[in-house]
């Protein structure tokens, strides 16, 4: 849509205001505003309109054409140049009405690593009995797609922010806005809902080979099927042993469960903060987040040792979300959230 | 080079729209525009269309460069000029064409639509017909639908489009009216109009030659209409002075030149009951101003009487206008001989037209006065052999002598041309008025219709103690051309005269009716000028109207007018409260026991019920239909009875 911003070369919230005051501008809606719940319905008085580049031409287009109307003294070409006035009045007013009554509500950001772009879902719905048309959301520096809004239907928007480095992302404020009709008008509101998003450590490309099995490292020979300290059941995923499956339990429940045990495994790894060969945290976070990936596609159990906590290994989904999640948020003051 | 079309993603679904704004734009300039621009439009749509059909190239810059270049060296060669309504267009008609040839983005279809609403405009100030206004707005919702094909996603159709920029128009037409009635209109422009000369002068020629045009058009075109205050003046007093025409060459008589002479008016003696009518005229792009013979006072501003009390505007007449003007029938002019220029008014070029000089003065000689002179002139063209014809033969190069002795057939200008000659040759001030002469009564409109086929030519002559004397020497030989006008001597003379037979009688009020209505339509529409916003607001109840309170009236009728369509908007935007559909609703979510996801709508969750929930299929679907279509759709009671009856059923 950069070119709705023509004749200005570069995309802006207000085309013609310098970032010091659009800024302040930005600031003043927050605090008259304040933030917004997970779930907001868009008064009208929180829905701001300017003309874009291409209404500023109309409006210059018209009175051109009003002087020339004037000169001639022709009737009918004041006809039309007060029809393509009022338009653009009419145009400034449906323009503001394409927001007002949308209600937003947040749908939820899948983590990321860093470097990907976070995708930060919004569900726009439109509750009224008239379409919406051209409805955007937009951050600093992107843009959703462009959806209509039928009645009664909701669009699920995905706004991309690029992330840097692993931590929380912060969505502090982004803003819906139409052109709808004839882009003479850009008309836009800003939510604070203060979205915020998981960025894991991005995994490092030239990560060194991760630590071998301890069973092949020799550890608790003795114990090589890990049938000793019996931890739980669980449920039986693809790729467990046979000779783990709770055959009993299976009997009785006709579930399969798979038997745990704490401690080595033949086929488990544990990846330790403190062995990464690097002397830079970030580093090893980023090889740690490697070791996981890599292993979790190949299925194979895996612990995680950080310095004060401890994931015994297992496999899965959520397993290596916790993992991740905790390599995201090493060191960092609200780790615990 | 242009990237090839189509890699990124730039194939315009929306460009057939513009281009059919386009064209509509374009149509009304079709004939006046030069055949090459015409072709040259045609050609580059078919060109675009074909790029876009088959994903080719667009033309290379330097292709597109040089037929700009061609094409404004073209526009430069037809027209000599660049400015003008004429050149104007042709240049916006060619500058779509070419903008055509580079159109990649959006934006450039901007540009194309901004064009197309300079072409209505340039189309609009070119010509006013009845049917302007239904085009302009036609021309206006296809431009604005056009415009919202631009944006618009895939998923919405063009019938949508179009709905809503017909309810877009339809909330902008309040606003525009209130506007278009109370801005101020002034009398005077801004920056001189420049004169069209591609689409020619119609109406009367400021040079008369009576022995080179050998036929008379017989145009049936509206020349202007009269609405009289009292009664209609008889038809022989129907003189609609125009020019007058005083130096004569031998051949052809002139007298363009417009010298303004204050004292002109001051030296009318007028008699007897004024006549007020007031005159809507059609444009001609001259300046002479036609008033019923002679005017007295007119209305019409920068119009001043020349010292041959012809009447002439500043600047040419481009537009339909309206003057109110009185006019005495019964005058004396410039009794006085100081006040006329004898020598101007007597002058004939040595040599010429010998032997009409000879007779002239035999005749002067025989008769002893220049008034018994006169009426022996007149009998003599009564009398003898002479015709009146609309196509006479060539004359030569003494086209008095040759009409007067040769051929003997001629119409208005010949008998005026030879009257005038041969009383300068007996030494009596003579000169040629050219204007209209009668005009059909429009009985349906009670307005008198003056077409260009009423064109006429007269003399007038000085005598002493008199002043100009009106002289029609047609009157002498067709009289019935002065009593009926010119229509009803065509109608029964010449016609008939060639196996014609008269239009019939329907067709004619058919006519007549059409011309009451267009008549109308420039009283109302077109002739709204600052006289007739004066009166119209006297009327509404504003005392001494003047541009602020107008303007005044007009800002806080458009915002009243807007805050209105804001409301209305508001209304039709509204989220409506939770109802009894929505109450159902919940109940039906809360038996299939599955939850409405974040920004889940009714269908999707639907799709998900079907699979996850235990409820019947079909259940769910009725559902989800009848409480969209309650809540949603238009009211009506029948679809939420039918969503509580299919919700009791779970």
């Amino acid at each position: 849509m950069s070119s709705i911003q023509w004749p200005f070369p570069k995309a802006r919230f207000t085309s013609g205001i310098s970032s010091a005051a659009n800024q302040r501008v930005q600031r003043w809606a927050k605090k008259r505003q304040g933030i917004d719940k997970a779930v907001t319905t868009l008064r009208p008085g929180r829905v701001y309109i300017l003309p874009t580049g291409v209404g500023l031409i109309y409006a210059l287009m018209s009175f051109a054409m009003l002087l020339g109307s004037m000169n001639y003294n022709n009737n009918l070409s004041f006809v039309l140049t007060f029809m393509l006035a009022g338009l653009g009045f009419v145009a400034m007013h449906q323009c503001q009405r394409n927001l007002v009554g949308l209600e937003l509500s947040f749908a939820g950001v899948e983590p990321v690593f860093a470097g990907q772009s976070a995708q930060f879902r919004v569900a726009v719905s439109n509750h009224s009995k008239s379409p919406r048309y051209g409805v955007m959301l937009y951050a600093d520096k992107s843009v959703s797609e462009v959806h209509d809004l039928p009645p009664g239907e909701s669009r699920v928007f995905t706004l991309a922010v690029k992330t840097d480095r692993r931590g929380w992302i912060q969505l502090e404020r982004f803003g819906v806005r139409t052109f709808f009709p004839f882009e003479l008008f850009r008309s836009w509101a800003w939510m604070h809902m203060n979205l915020r998003g998981l960025v894991y450590p991005a995994a490092a490309d030239d990560a060194p080979r991760p630590p071998p099995t301890q069973s092949a490292q020799g550890h608790r020979q003795h114990d090589a099927r890990g049938e000793e300290d019996f931890a739980g059941l669980r449920r039986f995923h693809e790729g467990d042993s046979p000779r783990h499956v709770a055959w009993k339990a299976y009997a009785r429940s006709g579930q399969l469960l798979s038997k745990q045990f704490a401690g080595a495994d033949t086929s488990s790894q544990w990846f330790d903060f403190n062995s990464v060969p690097t002397e830079d945290i970030e580093q090893r976070l980023s090889i740690l987040a490697r070791w996981i990936t890599d292993t979790d596609q190949s299925r194979a159990d895996y612990g995680l040792r950080l310095p004060r906590r401890e994931f015994p290994p297992a496999h899965g989904e959520a397993h290596r979300q916790q993992c991740l999640e905790a390599l995201a948020l090493f060191g960092l003051d609200d780790a615990n959230g | 080079m242009a990237k090839p079309r189509g890699t990124d993603g730039s194939l315009l679904a929306s460009l057939p729209w513009t281009l059919a704004a386009l064209a509509l734009a374009i149509v009304p300039h079709v004939q006046f525009l030069p055949i090459w621009i015409t072709a040259a439009f045609v050609a580059c749509c078919a060109w675009r269309y074909a790029i876009e059909q088959r994903r080719m190239l667009l033309p290379a810059t330097w292709v597109r460069a040089l037929l700009a270049l061609a094409c404004f060296l073209g526009v430069l060669i037809t027209y000599s000029s660049v400015s003008g309504v004429g050149p104007g267009s042709a240049l916006l008609a060619i500058m779509a064409a070419l903008k055509l040839l580079e159109t990649r983005k959006r934006r450039d279809q901007f540009v194309l639509l901004f064009i197309s609403i300079f072409l209505v405009m340039s189309s609009l100030l070119r010509e006013q017909f009845m049917w302007s206004l239904p085009y302009l707005m036609i021309a206006v919702l296809l431009i604005m639908t056009a415009w919202l094909r631009m944006s618009a996603t895939q998923a919405e159709s063009a019938t949508s489009s179009f709905r809503t920029s017909s309810r877009l128009l339809m909330y902008a037409f309040p606003l525009a009216l209130a506007m278009w009635v109370f801005f101020p209109r002034i009398a005077t422009p801004f920056w001189a109009v420049p004169i069209d000369t591609s689409s020619g002068t119609t109406g009367i020629s400021d040079t008369m030659s009576p022995g080179d045009i050998s036929s008379l058009s017989l145009s049936d075109e509206v020349a202007f209409r009269v609405t009289f205050d009292d009664a209609i003046p008889q038809p022989r007093d129907r003189y609609w002075r125009g020019l007058v025409l005083h130096s004569f060459n031998g051949r052809s008589w002139s007298g363009r030149e417009h010298a303004t002479d204050r004292s002109a008016r001051d030296k009318i003696v007028v008699s007897g009951a004024p006549i007020a009518y007031t005159v809507t005229m059609e444009p001609t792009r001259q300046q002479w101003v036609f008033a019923l013979d002679i005017p007295y006072t007119w209305s019409l501003a920068r119009t001043t009487m020349g010292s041959q009390h012809q009447l002439a505007r500043v600047q040419p007449i481009d537009q339909r206008i309206a003057y109110d003007a009185v006019s005495y029938t019964e005058y004396q002019t410039d009794v006085d001989k100081a006040d006329i220029f004898p020598r101007r008014s007597l002058d004939l070029p040595e040599g010429s037209n010998p032997r009409t000089r000879e007779l002239a003065q035999t005749m002067y000689a025989a008769a002893g006065s220049k008034s018994a002179f006169i009426e022996s002139v007149l009998q003599k063209f009564h009398q003898e052999e002479y015709f009146y014809t609309l196509q006479p033969p060539a004359l030569g190069n003494n086209p008095v002598d040759a009409f007067l002795f040769n051929t003997q057939q001629g119409f208005c200008e010949h008998y005026a041309s030879a009257f005038a000659v041969m009383m300068r040759s007996a030494g009596i001030p003579a000169r040629i008025v050219l204007g209209y002469q009668g005009g059909e009564l429009n009985p349906k409109a009670g307005h008198l219709i003056v077409r260009q086929s009423d064109a006429h030519a007269w003399t007038e002559v000085w005598l002493e103690g008199i002043g100009w004397r009106r002289v029609d020497p047609t009157a002498a030989v067709a009289p019935e051309r002065i009593d009926a006008g010119m229509s009803g001597s065509m109608l029964n003379g010449a016609a008939a005269a060639w196996g014609l037979s008269a239009p019939s009688a329907f067709l004619h009020n058919l006519g007549l009716s059409w011309d009451a209505v267009n008549a109308k339509w420039n009283d109302l529409v077109l002739g709204y000028g600052p006289d007739k916003q004066n009166e119209l607001m006297q009327k509404l109840g504003m005392q001494e109207p003047d541009w602020r309170k107008m303007m005044l009236t007009m800002i806080g009728l458009v915002i009243g007018m807007v805050i209105l369509i804001s409301l209305l908007l508001a209304l039709r935007y509204r989220t409506p409260r939770p109802d009894k559909a929505a109450i159902l609703y919940r109940t039906f979510v809360k038996k299939s026991g599955i939850s409405i996801a974040v920004g889940e709508s009714p269908t999707r969750f639907a799709a998900r019920a079907q699979a996850e929930s235990e409820l019947d299929e079909e259940l769910i679907d009725d559902v989800t239909t009848e409480y969209l279509h309650a809540r949603y759709g238009a009211p009506d009671s029948q679809s939420l009875q039918r969503l509580q009856q299919t919700v009791s059923q779970l």
